[in-house]
């Protein structure tokens, strides 16, 4: 008896010992394609992280990864969507900015026909929970948490108080961006400070730079300001030089902003940034191929990760810059 | 700049200092077709030394265009051009060229910058520099403002070297055009309807200026439609039909009414819808 | 039809100043709404610093609208020659090979569109707006997409020298200064510009006169490539950043800068004055708004009206006739109104 068995493991173990390589010659994921929308333009500062992370999973897997572009435009990410339904593939990641609704029909179409849907950085409960067994998971900081995340930090980095004066500069008109916005502002507000709002405009949107003028002003013109808010990632590295101009010195006012782009790590560095919330974008993109392999292959049901991890300060930002360089946080 | 304005004087000064040529300007088998339109056909056509030319012709017999092959604006697509008896290089020749040659057009119609001040549009392509290569615009309008004097067509109501060309009368601005090719002294001058826009009094200048051009010892090519007027002036007429030479008469070779018959015969011809 | 212009026209023609009177105005405005950020200096040390990449943009551009010309391909050399110069400092570690290699990009950029302008025949418009696309585009590629920071490029000689602080004064104010200063000269007084000026004012005339117009219309697409070279110098040492998307803010902004200051879009009339006038409205005109306490949603708005303003102003004085038509139709409405209303 001991002998057969001893023979049979043996046997089992070279027939496993020969079919590892086999399984370790073919990626998990080979064969399978995946659409998947990363948000903003190539090379975009809220972007690149997400796009650096998609791209090393679907290496590592052996996905074939379809990139697609829209600008933050969720009319163009619609019509992204039904490019992917069009051309069948294994899996589709997609954004929450259209809206649950918006969004139904063609999910219902993807997944009747086996696509496996996921999504990131902005969520569709309604779709996830519809869809989780099928694999619709969720890798993202929910906007309004993370805007009131940043706000709660500034606070308490920032020992602010009640009646302090603030200022939140954001993109609140957006349906899906101001979320972040909103959630900096109402927190803010809760704690009791006074909370003024400026829009940012399409010029600044793009070119944050023109930012500094804009805010020197204001910043001069409330001398006792305590506070600036924003979860707008470019505009976020440009605070400082504002506050430089305005002949305030770091420390005098409490900054929270969004994301790691080099610029922001110098305001922090200089200490003119508290807090900047990190959404490891990276994540972001990472996740979703993996939930789609597993998924596609597998059958496994959506995961929902929540990548905020928290914020970077002055303190914490030293080890991540070389991460940062490449892209990756 | 500069080393074209070498190859020009070079080209230039053997033409100018011979002094026994024949032709200011020769064009022999010169065709100009514009993609599939031929606007001018082996057109054979010279100007005397010291001649005044007619050329004549209904709208569309090719004068303009033939005129703009004389002035280097128009490169022709076959023959050649001979100036003073020496062969141009077509490659070479251009406006600026022609000007270099003692050439000088009064073109009709787009002939000054409309937006532009007098100053400028006398000087254009060929402005007084001061130092380090800047335009003397003091010098420019002084010499403008002495030219607007003398010009045919001013009144001297409040017109100076600074008014913009839109500010002026048709008339005016025929003036104006005239000015810029006196000024330069031509060898040779073509002008292409000159008297259009003007009154009456100020034809009669114009024609003085024509006579006073060969009294000088220089030529003319000069586009009339007024067949009196070009009569009274020209030592010899060429008449163009759809781009040919179709007649040349020496002064006193065809009286005014024949040649007013003449006209109207080519023209009812096109009405005729002949050939 | 000669008319005497009426002293008062004649006053108004001296160039620019019907549009410095706008600036002035705007500034007291501003004065008197915030005077605790516009009676001091801080604000107009910060202009200083934001407006020059602007305004050397503007004024180059108002050169190629004199001509007839447009040329909306200039945001994405803000990017190429913005990168070329961020990648000689950051990788190669050579400022100078930088700004030499940054000019060298935007007259590249500057040529191929005055070739498929002048000798291919392609409308500007269209050919700078494909340029547009395909330098931006190429700049994503070259940069990987990432954007660089710059970080102690503050302590190189050519950062004092370009954008360093004289006190709180920045240089680069100066520079693009210097920049308008010379790009007047070049439009009013030298054979290039007044060529230009005929170009645009009808082509077919200039041809006639002499001027070689294939050729200067290169010549000043490449002069255009350069200046936004510069321009993105400027901005990226500014900034101590390369952004890869940068300039995208710019176009609207450089295009009202020209026009607020006059420059007719039909191109034959052009004022460099006019359009640094112009530069520094569009720069300060959001920040004084914010410091004056408007809602961020009206700066349009009021771009918008300062705009319109300037545009029907500069038609009145330099067209009276059709000023006089404008006043009309208004007189009419007027009355038209008494009467039905009565």
């Amino acid at each position: 008896m001991k002998a057969v068995a001893s023979t049979i493991a043996i046997i089992g173990v070279a027939a496993l010992g020969a079919s590892l390589p086999t399984l370790a010659d073919e990626p998990l994921g080979s064969g399978i394609t995946m659409y998947f929308q990363m948000g903003g333009n190539p090379g975009d500062g809220s972007t690149l992280p997400r796009t650096n992370g998609a791209r090393a999973a679907a290496a590592a897997y052996g996905v074939k990864l379809v990139e697609q572009y829209s600008g933050w435009q969720p009319e163009k990410m619609l019509n992204h969507f039904k490019e992917a339904l069009a051309a069948s593939p294994g899996c589709i990641e997609i954004m929450g900015h259209p809206g649950n609704d918006a969004f139904a029909a063609l999910v219902a179409d993807a997944e009747k026909r086996g696509i496996v849907v996921t999504s990131g950085n902005s969520p569709l409960t309604k779709l996830k929970d519809q869809y989780t067994a099928n694999g619709f998971g969720y890798a993202g900081v929910d906007l309004y948490e993370g805007g009131k995340l940043t706000a709660q930090k500034m606070i308490e980095y920032g020992g602010l108080k009640k009646g302090d004066k603030a200022l939140e500069y954001g993109l609140r008109a957006q349906a899906e961006r101001g979320k972040s916005d909103q959630g900096l502002y109402d927190t803010l507000k809760n704690a009791g400070l006074q909370v003024d709002y400026i829009e940012i405009s399409p010029e600044v949107d793009h070119d944050a730079s023109l930012a500094v003028p804009i805010l020197t002003a204001y910043i001069q013109k409330h001398p006792d300001l305590k506070a600036i808010g924003t979860q707008h990632g470019n505009v976020t590295a440009f605070i400082g030089k504002a506050l430089q101009d305005a002949g305030k010195k770091p420390g005098e006012v409490t900054v929270g902003g969004i994301d790691l782009s080099p610029a922001t790590i110098d305001g922090l560095k200089k200490g003119y940034i508290s807090v900047t919330l990190d959404q490891q974008l990276y994540l972001q993109g990472f996740l979703p191929v993996t939930q789609c392999v597993l998924s596609k292959k597998y059958g496994f049901a959506g995961l929902s990760t929540n990548t905020g991890a928290g914020v970077v300060t002055p303190k914490t930002i030293g080890a991540l810059v070389p991460l940062i360089d490449k892209g990756i946080r | 700049m500069q080393p074209e304005q070498n190859g020009i004087t070079q080209r230039v000064r053997a033409p100018l200092a011979a002094q026994t040529w024949r032709h200011i300007v020769r064009l022999e088998k010169v065709d100009m077709t514009f993609g599939r339109v031929q606007a001018l056909a082996d057109i054979d056509f010279q100007v005397g030394r010291n001649e005044i030319v007619g050329l004549l012709g209904d709208n569309g017999a090719g004068k303009s265009t033939l005129i703009k092959i004389v002035s280097g604006v128009l490169r022709p697509t076959a023959g050649g051009i001979w100036v003073r008896d020496g062969p141009i290089d077509l490659d070479d020749y251009s406006v600026r060229m022609a000007h270099e040659l003692r050439i000088e057009t009064v073109h009709q119609g787009q002939t000054l910058g409309e937006k532009q001040p007098l100053w400028r549009n006398l000087f254009v392509g060929r402005q007084i520099l001061g130092r380090f290569g800047f335009i003397d615009v003091k010098k420019e309008k002084q010499i403008a403002d002495q030219l607007l004097r003398q010009a045919i067509g001013f009144r001297g109501q409040g017109i100076t070297a600074e008014s913009t060309v839109r500010d002026l009368s048709g008339g005016e601005r025929q003036g104006i055009a005239i000015a810029r090719a006196m000024y330069f002294q031509a060898d040779l001058i073509v002008l292409d309807e000159p008297t259009t826009a003007l009154a009456v009094s100020e034809v009669r200048k114009v024609l003085a200026f024509v006579e006073g051009v060969k009294a000088a010892g220089h030529a003319c090519i000069y586009i009339e439609h007024n067949l009196a007027h070009v009569h009274e002036v020209a030592d010899r007429l060429v008449i163009l039909d759809r781009g040919r030479v179709v007649g040349e008469f020496a002064k006193g070779e065809i009286t005014l009414p024949e040649l007013t018959n003449r006209m109207i015969a080519l023209h009812e011809g096109h009405a005729r819808g002949h050939g | 039809m000669a008319t005497a212009d009426s002293a008062s026209i004649r006053v108004l023609r001296i160039e620019g100043l019907p549009i410095v009177a706008v600036l002035l105005i705007l500034v007291v405005a501003f004065m008197i709404a915030a005077p605790e950020v516009f009676l001091g200096y801080r604000i107009y040390m910060s202009f200083l610093a934001t407006v020059p990449p602007l305004l050397v943009l503007a004024v180059a551009l108002t050169l190629v609208i004199a001509a007839g010309e447009i040329d909306l391909s200039f945001p994405s050399i803000i990017a190429l020659s913005g990168w070329v110069l961020a990648y000689c400092i950051h990788e190669l570690g050579s400022p100078w090979l930088g700004l030499g290699l940054a000019l060298l990009s935007g007259a590249l950029v500057g040529y191929v569109n005055g070739i498929l302008i002048a000798r291919v025949g392609i409308p500007s418009i269209i050919a700078t707006l494909a340029t547009q696309f395909l330098w931006g585009g190429l700049t994503t590629v070259l940069s990987q997409g990432l954007s660089y920071s710059l970080g102690d490029v503050d302590q190189l000689l050519l950062w004092r020298l370009l954008v360093g602080r004289i006190g709180p004064f920045p240089v680069q104010a100066l520079w693009a200064l210097g920049v308008a200063l010379v790009l007047w000269l070049v439009l009013n007084r030298r054979r290039f510009g007044e060529h230009l000026l005929f170009i645009g004012d009808n082509a077919k005339v200039a041809e006639v006169v002499g001027v070689n117009v294939a050729r200067e219309k290169i010549r000043m697409f490449v002069l255009m490539g350069v200046m936004a070279a510069f321009a993105a110098v400027l901005l990226t040492l500014e900034n101590k950043n390369f952004f890869n998307t940068q300039g995208g803010g710019y176009l609207l902004e450089v295009m009202a800068a020209v026009f607020i200051g006059g420059t007719s879009v039909f191109g034959g009339k052009a004022s460099v004055v006019g359009t640094v006038v112009g530069s520094f409205i569009i720069g300060m005109v959001e920040a004084g708004l914010v410091a004056t306490g408007l809602q961020g949603f009206w700066v349009r708005a009021v771009v918008g009206i300062v705009f319109l303003a300037a545009v029907v102003g500069h038609l009145i004085i330099e067209e009276p006739d059709r000023g006089r038509t404008v006043l009309h139709i208004v007189r009419g409405k007027l009355a038209f109104n008494r009467k039905a209303s009565s």
